[in-house]
């Protein structure tokens, strides 16, 4: 029914990934022990000096063909950096965007000049990428964006505004979907995306607090904007395809599951030596269910691997395992939350943001973090939707 | 290595045809009644299905654990009434490591810490109690494991030298209450390193997910089926989005099954951690069990619930067997003692050490 090509009893991960594994944790026991970043979870930090040393390492962009500022490496390699990064709760955000999404997507789709351009800077760690998808009136229901590009000679000029787009102020430049010609009935028609860089005249970029007075979201007002021919992503009027495809790559990653396992960790490091049999039953269930969400990502993420020929596969693969790919988010984000629930539950202390204990301060930061994770990348309702539409087929 | 496997493909295919042609409503409902199946035994081992795993030159049929592993998740898809995992993957694997002749017909397995063992002349003798064997009489063999002066032993039983007295589970499996009185052996060897009490309860766990991993993907058929059938306010009910949000949590359920569930034969096959793999899969195939029962069953309303229909074959054994070889808290305490006492530091060592072998 789900994952018919995968034969869960022999899964296992290739030499080279498993000698890279001990390589990712050998750096980052040693940055912690210099104290190079503060740990924080809830929202992964912003560390362009970290950022540097991850890509001096060659671990941004690593599946990309060299020619391109890549290593050619597989996406379990891949995966296991993404791995090792989330259970030491490093500082990825300033990479993430354009290491994950908008990377392989310029890959995928763009030109050649927009290839060169952009991505052995993404791999050096020098450009960063945020994403414009999001519109005030465009939360789920993507196709229904109302930033328009008008053409003009040279390029397109595009106005409208931009949601939830984390880091934007931040980063060099962002991917906007936008709608290029009218809505004529079928509204999967007609959008593109567009490269534009976030200091471009007529950008404006506003913060949206996270109510814990964070800042990593913004609200990005595009007026008249001028972007030249070069900037567009893949075919114009392909936004839509292009874009969802992006959306399926993501969905099924660690990221999905781990960002409260640190809190995981802490919580065993808190309980210590004492013999307490409902504190063993709930970081047993965690963990039993925490090795099931690996397997089922390890999975997808064998299939995505394009080996040793470049990109080519994972289009057709990502189409293979889209739905899978949504059930590892919907069931991982909920795991998520059961973590921090075992925590609180279990050692009965008020969330305390300032805490200077790190099991503390983790506890306080993943509650107020907890809805996010249901929400972005795909709400759990309209993955359901989308689960249960495979399961059932057409109903006459 | 992670290619899909043809040989296996084929296996599971013809596993398939094999409970799909001779496991119908009228042999469970007669099941119910008589146990099991002895047609569909003599089926299962003309096809030589008890000896998978077991290599050739000990009188197996060859083959690996993860073959037998989707074989055994097949036949909980159909509810298969007859002894395959006990013979399988407990007796013929402890006969099999002792050197031991396998014989034909349907086998019990036991693990008995309150037997007693002794040695009359040529003979070993044993006397105890078992609880709640599975299959037991209508076995033609009883493997027990047993300990004496601290070692442990194999030893191979007739049941028609036991005092036999019948039990069953929800769905009317045959659990049975076996007393032995001095029962001569008719075979016995001195267990190797590898097997004992704790292997054959991980083995029997494993064997438990498997089966619930099958069945579970029946049930999940059968609701999905139910909800592009039934109509109800004049539509399809699998049309409402509430009831879709259901189906689709009790696939990611079903889903987590298996992978938990093939993922542990794997590990026990390579002789990874299997302490590890099999606790988690036990842990989460009932965890799975529990909303996957109860989703399937309120899909299908009423009529899922009564005897004519076929949902609660699945279900009732689902219901039982989370239960057997320890159900999810016994495993998921174990467990977390354990990551206990290995500390903090070791968790995520833990959860990727036996991704290479």
């Amino acid at each position: 029914m789900f994952f018919e090509a995968v034969d869960f009893s022999a899964l296992q991960l290739p030499p080279a990934a498993l000698k890279l594994r001990e390589e990712v944790r050998a750096f980052l026991r040693e940055e912690v022990q210099a104290g190079t970043y503060e740990a924080r979870l809830g929202h992964t930090e912003f560390n362009t000096a970290f950022t540097r040393k991850v890509a001096e390492r060659g671990w941004i962009g690593m599946t990309w063909p060299r020619r391109y500022g890549g290593r050619e490496r597989s996406y379990l390699e891949r995966f296991v950096v993404t791995e090792e990064m989330l259970a030491a709760a490093a500082p990825c955000a300033a990479h993430w965007f354009g290491d994950r999404q908008t990377g392989p997507s310029l890959l995928r789709h763009g030109s050649e000049a927009l290839k060169e351009r952009y991505l052995p800077a993404i791999a050096r760690g020098e450009c960063f990428f945020a994403l414009g998808m999001s519109e005030p009136n465009s939360g789920s229901d993507l196709a229904s964006v109302r930033t328009r590009a008008e053409r003009v000679p040279g390029g397109w000029r595009v106005t409208g505004q931009k949601v939830w787009t984390s880091w934007a102020h931040k980063a060099h430049a962002f991917f906007v979907l936008c709608r290029t010609a009218p809505d004529t009935g079928n509204r999967h028609e007609g959008l593109s995306q567009l490269v534009v860089p976030l200091d471009a005249p007529g950008v404006t970029i506003r913060p949206i607090r996270f109510m814990s007075g964070d800042h990593h979201f913004n609200e990005v007002f595009l007026d008249g904007v001028f972007v030249p021919d070069d900037r567009v992503v893949g075919e114009i009027g392909q936004g839509w395809q292009q874009v969802t495809s992006e959306l399926a790559l993501e969905r099924s990653g660690p990221e999905r599951f781990m960002t409260t396992f640190p809190l995981l960790v802490e919580l065993i490091r808190r309980l210590g030596t004492h013999d307490n049999a409902r504190a063993q039953e709930m970081v047993g269930r965690l963990t039993a269910r925490f090795w099931t969400l690996r397997r089922m990502s390890l999975a997808i993420a064998l299939v995505l691997d394009p080996g040793p020929d470049g990109a080519g596969g994972a289009a057709k693969a990502t189409l293979d395992l889209g739905t899978e790919a949504a059930l590892v988010k919907d069931m991982g984000t909920f795991y998520e939350r059961e973590i921090v629930e075992a925590g609180r539950l279990l050692c009965d202390i008020e969330p305390d943001p300032d805490a200077l204990d790190t099991f503390e301060r983790y506890l306080a930061e993943t509650i107020v973090a907890s809805p996010i994770s249901t929400i972005r990348g795909g709400t759990t309702q309209v993955l359901r939707t989308l689960i249960a539409r495979r399961l059932l087929g057409p109903l006459k | 290595m992670n290619a899909p496997n043809d040989v296996r493909a084929m296996l599971v295919e013809s596993a398939t045809r094999l409970f799909a042609d001779h496991v119908d409503a009228k042999c469970l409902e007669n099941a119910k009644r008589d146990g099991w199946s002895p047609a569909l035994w003599e089926v299962i081992e003309q096809a030589e299905l008890p000896r998978i795993s077991i290599a050739e030159d000990a009188g197996g049929a060859g083959g690996s654990l993860s073959d037998l592993a989707a074989v055994l998740r097949v036949a909980g898809r159909y509810a298969a009434p007859a002894p395959l995992a006990e013979t399988a993957l407990l007796a013929n694997w402890m006969l099999a490591e002792c050197g031991l002749a396998l014989p034909r017909g349907p086998l019990a397995a036991g693990i008995a810490d309150g037997l007693t063992l002794r040695r009359a002349a040529d003979a070993w003798i044993v006397s105890g109690e078992l609880h709640r064997v599975a299959w037991a009489r209508m076995a033609s063999r009883l493997v027990v494991l047993a300990e004496a002066e601290g070692e442990p032993h194999v030893l191979m039983v007739d049941p028609a030298a036991c005092e036999i007295t019948p039990g069953r589970n929800l769905a009317s499996e045959p659990r049975d209450h076996v007393r032995l009185r001095d029962v001569h052996a008719l075979a016995h060897a001195r267990a190797p390193v590898g097997v004992d009490g704790s292997a054959l309860r991980l083995r029997g766990a494993l064997a438990r997910s498997l089966l619930m991993a099958g069945a579970m993907e029946r049930a999940l058929e059968l609701a999905v089926e139910y909800a592009r059938q039934r109509v109800q306010f004049g539509r399809k009910i699998g049309a409402f989005q509430a009831v879709q949000q259901e189906l689709a949590r009790c696939g990611g359920e079903v889903a987590a099954a298996v992978a938990a569930a093939l993922s542990a034969a794997g590990a026990v096959e390579r002789g990874a951690d299997a302490c590890f793999a099999v606790a988690a899969a036990k842990i989460r195939t009932a965890e799975a069990a529990r909303e996957v029962a109860l989703i399937a069953h309120q899909v299908h309303g009423a009529i899922g619930v009564t005897e004519e229909y076929a949902l609660h074959h699945s279900t009732m054994r689902l219901w039982s067997w989370r239960e057997e070889y320890g159900n999810e808290a016994q495993w998921a305490i174990a467990l977390g003692a354990r990551l206990q006492r290995e500390g903090a530091d070791a968790l995520w060592p833990n959860l990727t050490a036996s991704d290479g072998n």
